[in-house]
């Protein structure tokens, strides 16, 4: 260790140092970085300052968040087969010819690189997620996203329509190139994301519950040293500093730094990897001769990160030389060798007597050096029984720390303070109904998402049985084509971004609410959860504040709303990531984004349900309770551009009963479409019944709003309480009626489905309104054509 | 070799992404799936009674879709097996891939005639994946893959690609291809008309041409995914005409699982073709 030290001790002053790690490109602080001396015992190296300014960053070590997630997130249930705290959660799904296979999801956020370079980032962001999921061993079946975009029409109007457009791209090209199909996911603008777009990703995959892949070296490894052997693409400097990146605000006069920091995607080494392809030859003779390995992605923090994290995880230290990395470019500094994070990258702890089998599965029969340049399988180094972290480059010792202390983290105790909402109810908020319906679903919130979602391949894969667009959840069968199995898997994403600065706290329990929404009314039962807590800078008291809300909120969604058919078991939170610092350089947060995902689990997916009408003659069914809660409505906001005062809440009690009541009316054969409410209210949901992307309208509906109610009938038909439109044909209504009951569900039949493309709505035997349908599918469907080359 | 059983190897290129479903469907026809490697032996490929290049993205789409792959040996390969008249069905970047060895269309032996361009359908263009219709042409001979088609037979099916419009500058070529009756299937309608534009010609294809043969009709350059309309559960139940119909049917009857589904005429024709070589 010599003249590649920082002097960290003998600075004069804190100015001084900060300016140096400035100069240097580390963001931790003066006293991150003087702790490092004091773990260490003397000045880091530029490498460990890299390391530890890593893996203390807010991406990696949670530091702000920690507490928070731990306070609220302990709760457990028995389907959980693996929880937070490797690169995926793991649930249990179906058992199949003796084998019990489990579901693998993980949740991940790539907004900042998404804002800088929109194609690349968003198809970094779908890589990583998918090897998260793929490293645990898993068949990767299905990825969705959460995406939120500022104002295309707003004050960036260019930036903000080529990340669109970037963004979409770079999703359809890594997704579709790599044979995952997209199921799910969705789609807001807003022009607090402006400056700062989300773009959300999950993976989901299936594994044998007895054929899980840890991210940690295994036991064997405290008696003798095992290998460590990096595969996939060669180092290079791309994505260096990406995870201090997305621990930061985005500053634009900083862009070249920035955009240096965001990968470079390589979606077809990938495919030759996962998938049934290099990796599963690899697990499949590991278990064949009982072998144990361990294996990790490259994500974040490169090669430093995983491999320190997962020899951490396995109880045991690591010595790898990095001149032993296989490279792209001559003469990579050792820290962008330890820190880059080069994309198609996975790193494997093996026994030395499975090394040379490793090797040649993907240097000679997958021949990745021969069909990608420059990658290939290489041993850089071996685990320690001694817990150090040593990093060797060319002959010198670069990295020489504890190992645990680069992987435990740091931990801070933020302040929280609440922030008051200053928004207004409109002066008057009636309208006629039919211009209200009409706004609304013309709007860029309202309208359709096919000119999205049709550049993803919803469909590689053949196991597609519901696609985006024809339910409110996608539904694959993952096991038919394998082992003839029915059993399905649903999955959305969802998170209403206009109530989290009303009520921070009801935005997490509303996101969960209708993730979980999604999945009943496509007839699965919700089994796991996870989430993407975007939030603005942790260390503002407000924005920390309405992240701590966020987290109770959905903490109490997941325990309340439990699972169907168990004892009081709440829906596990299996997956998640935290994203702070999600704000302008002029200091403005993004709306707080609480973004969850939902994978439910429906055991014959041949009744699946879609949210189209289906029959003239059958009635329309509401369950779900119409409350007068306005705040954040798609009504408000397009039809009056106010935001409101009252957030729209979660009756945890009610919207258990209703979600349980669906299942079971699912489940029994007596629905013929179901749709859940959410965004716009009941009449825009009965509207997107009517519409289809494939077919003229064709089938309206009579609706009767009840005499009795409280509210006005504007209000019952747009407020955003959750709840279900359920199609029941007449012969099976009083069954119906009779199995909600059981539930301690009310069921109330509101009308039912007629022949002509128009929604009819009557009180007191009075026209409230007569809305063509084939007006607003115009409109519905072209809008966003428009935003989308 | 076992008369009884029929060998199709289902070839997977580095990029290839739809080798396994293919290899299911190819088996709910009642022939049996083999993924083969590129760089397997391609002497082995001669013991297979016919072939799929499934779809993806070989090579990564190099240079243009399908170029890397048509130069391979195992391309070449193939290219013989199929002058002894053994069927080749290229699926989506499999009929790039086929495009680009010049088998399809096959006028002039060994030469380039076609291109599979990028989709262009006035302002529209990039990948497109939704379901649309095609028809199964009127052929003096039917072709391989529409032996179990009657001429005029809508089929729903899934196309997903950004490059799927068949071109070429040449007027005669297109007259040829009629003349021979070299089209298999064309982009139609829900009630089997030949509308250019977009939505129903998904890519802007020249004559809307989906399917192209060979002159001999034993390999055809396909660019929807039959695989995924191999049974009944993949039809979407918002799906307009009779298919739609049958798919909400299923979905009351619970068989949505054990019903084929619109696309897998492709595979059973596939099926009796080589049967029927092996009678004569």
């Amino acid at each position: 260790m010599n003249d590649r030290m920082v002097q960290v001790n003998q600075m004069r002053s804190d100015t001084d140092l900060a300016a140096e790690l400035r100069r240097l490109g580390i963001g931790m602080t003066v006293s991150e970085a003087r702790k490092v001396v004091s773990i260490l015992g003397r000045d880091p190296t530029i490498v460990e300052l890299f390391i530890f300014d890593i893996e203390w960053s807010e991406h990696c070590s949670y530091k702000s968040s920690r507490k928070i997630l731990k306070k609220y997130f302990s709760f457990e249930a028995s389907n959980v087969v693996l929880g937070t705290g490797e690169d995926a959660g793991i649930v249990d799904f179906t058992s199949v010819n003796g084998i019990e296979y489990a579901i693998v999801i993980a949740h991940e956020s790539h907004n900042h690189p998404s804002q800088v370079l929109p194609v690349e980032g968003a198809a970094t962001g779908i890589g990583g997620i998918v090897r998260d999921v793929d490293c645990m061993g898993a068949h990767v079946c299905a990825v969705a996203d959460g995406l939120r975009f500022g104002d295309p029409d707003g004050t960036f109007k260019p930036r903000t329509r080529w990340i669109l457009n970037g963004v979409v791209d770079g999703i359809w090209q890594y997704g579709n190139a790599l044979g995952v199909p997209n199921l799910a996911g969705d789609v807001y603008f807003d022009s607090s994301f402006d400056d700062n777009c989300l773009v959300n990703v999950v993976c989901m995959g299936i594994v044998p519950r007895n054929r899980i892949i840890r991210s940690r070296v295994p036991e064997g490894a405290k008696t003798r040293d095992f290998d460590l052997i990096l595969v996939g693409k060669p180092t290079d400097a791309s994505g260096f500093g990406g995870v201090t990146f997305a621990s930061e605000i985005l500053d634009e006069k900083e862009d070249d730094r920035t955009i240096g920091a965001v990968q470079v995607h390589d979606p077809f080494l990938k495919n030759i990897l996962i998938t049934h392809k290099a990796n599963r030859m690899v697990w499949d003779l590991a278990f064949e001769k009982g072998i144990p390995i361990g294996m990790k992605d490259l994500g974040g923090g490169g090669l430093a990160c995983a491999s320190s994290e997962i020899c951490s995880a396995g109880g045991v230290g690591a010595e790898i030389h990095l001149d032993r990395v296989h490279t792209s470019m001559e003469n990579l500094p050792p820290e962008v060798i330890a820190c880059g994070e080069t994309q198609e990258r996975f790193i494997f702890a093996v026994p030395p007597e499975f090394t040379d089998s490793v090797l040649n599965i993907y240097n000679s029969v997958w021949e990745l050096p021969k069909e990608a340049n420059g990658a290939c399988a290489r041993v850089i180094g071996r685990t320690l029984r001694d817990p150090r972290y040593r990093l060797f480059h060319n002959g010198e010792l670069v990295c020489d720390a504890p190992i645990h202390e680069i992987t435990s983290g740091i931990l801070y105790d933020r302040e929280s303070k609440p922030l008051h909402w200053e928004g207004r109810e409109p002066a008057d908020t009636r309208m006629d109904i039919t211009d209200a319906l009409s706004m609304i679903m013309a709007s860029l919130n309202g309208c359709s998402r096919h000119p999205v979602y049709r550049h993803y391949d919803t469909e590689v894969q053949g196991c597609a049985l519901i696609r985006p667009g024809e339910a409110d959840a996608g539904i694959i069968v993952p096991l038919f084509h394998t082992h003839g199995s029915r059993a399905g898997i649903a999955l959305s994403v969802d998170g209403n971004p206009f109530i989290g600065e009303i009520d921070p706290y009801w935005s997490g329990a509303v996101a969960v609410a209708e993730a979980m929404r999604n999945v009943v009314a496509s007839g699965a039962i919700p089994r796991a959860l996870t989430d993407c807590l975007n939030y603005g800078n942790p260390e503002k008291s407000g924005a920390f504040w309405q992240f701590e809300q966020g987290v109770r909120g959905i903490a109490d969604a997941a325990v309340k709303l439990w699972q169907y058919d168990t004892d009081r078991e709440p829906v596990p939170i299996v997956s998640g990531n935290v994203s702070f610092y999600n704000e302008s350089a002029l200091g403005q947060a993004i709306k707080p984004s609480p973004i969850v995902a939902c994978a439910g689990v429906i055991r014959d997916a041949g009744k699946a349900m879609t949210l189209h009408l289906k029959e003239p003659g059958n009635r329309i069914v509401l369950i779900g309770d119409r409350r007068d809660e306005m705040g954040g409505s798609a009504y408000y906001r397009t039809c009056f551009k106010q935001t409101g005062t009252q957030s729209v809440t979660v009756d945890f009690e009610r919207e258990r009963k209703d979600m349980h009541a669906v299942i079971a009316l699912i489940s029994r054969n007596l629905v013929r479409s179901c749709h859940d409410i959410s965004d716009g209210g009941l009449l825009v949901c009965l509207a997107e019944m009517c519409l289809s992307t494939r077919n003229p309208p064709g089938l309206g509906a009579k609706l009767i709003v009840p005499g009795n109610i409280t509210i006005s009938p504007e209000r019952y038909l747009f407020t955003e309480c959750g709840g279900f439109l359920l199609e029941i044909p007449v012969s099976q209504i009083e069954l119906a009626e009779r199995i909600a009951a059981d539930f301690d569900s009310e069921s109330v039949d509101l009308g039912e489905v007629i022949s002509r493309p128009e929604i009819h709505i009557v009180q007191h035997e009075r026209t409230l309104a007569q809305i063509s349908m084939t007006d607003i599918h115009r409109k519905w469907i072209g809008i966003l054509k428009e935003y989308i080359s | 070799m076992n008369q009884d059983i029929i060998s199709i190897a289902v070839v997977q290129y580095p990029g290839t992404n739809c080798e396994f479903e293919t290899s299911a469907a190819v088996a709910a026809a009642g022939m049996n799936a083999v993924v083969f490697r590129w760089n397997a032996d391609p002497g082995e490929l001669s013991g297979f009674d016919g072939y799929v290049l499934p779809g993806g993205f070989s090579y990564q789409d190099r240079v243009r879709a399908g170029a890397i792959a048509a130069k391979k040996r195992i391309t070449e390969t193939l290219i013989r097996q199929a002058e002894q008249g053994k069927p080749i069905l290229g699926i989506c970047n499999g009929a790039q891939i086929l495009i680009e060895t010049g088998m399809v269309p096959g006028i002039v032996w060994g030469e380039i005639q076609m291109a599979l361009a990028k989709n262009n359908t006035g302002d529209r263009m990039g990948y497109h994946c939704d379901w649309v219709f095609i028809r199964s042409e009127p052929q003096d001979n039917p072709g391989c893959f529409n032996l179990n088609c009657r001429s005029g037979d809508i089929i729903p099916i899934p196309v997903a690609h950004a490059e799927g419009r068949f071109t070429t500058q040449s007027y005669k070529l297109l007259n040829d291809l009629t003349r021979h009756s070299q089209i298999g299937f064309k982009y139609c309608t829900v009630s089997g008309e030949i509308d250019p534009d977009f939505p129903v010609n998904p890519s802007g294809s020249v004559l809307n041409i989906a399917g192209l043969y060979n002159t001999e009709g034993n390999v055809m350059a396909f660019m929807p995914h039959p695989e995924r309309a191999s049974w009944m559960y993949q039809v979407p139940m918002d799906l307009p005409g009779i298919y739609g119909k049958h798919r909400m049917e299923s979905h009351l009857n619970q068989s949505c699982f054990n019903t084929p589904g619109p696309g897998l005429t492709i595979f059973s024709s596939m099926k009796q073709f080589i049967l029927n070589r092996r009678k004569s």
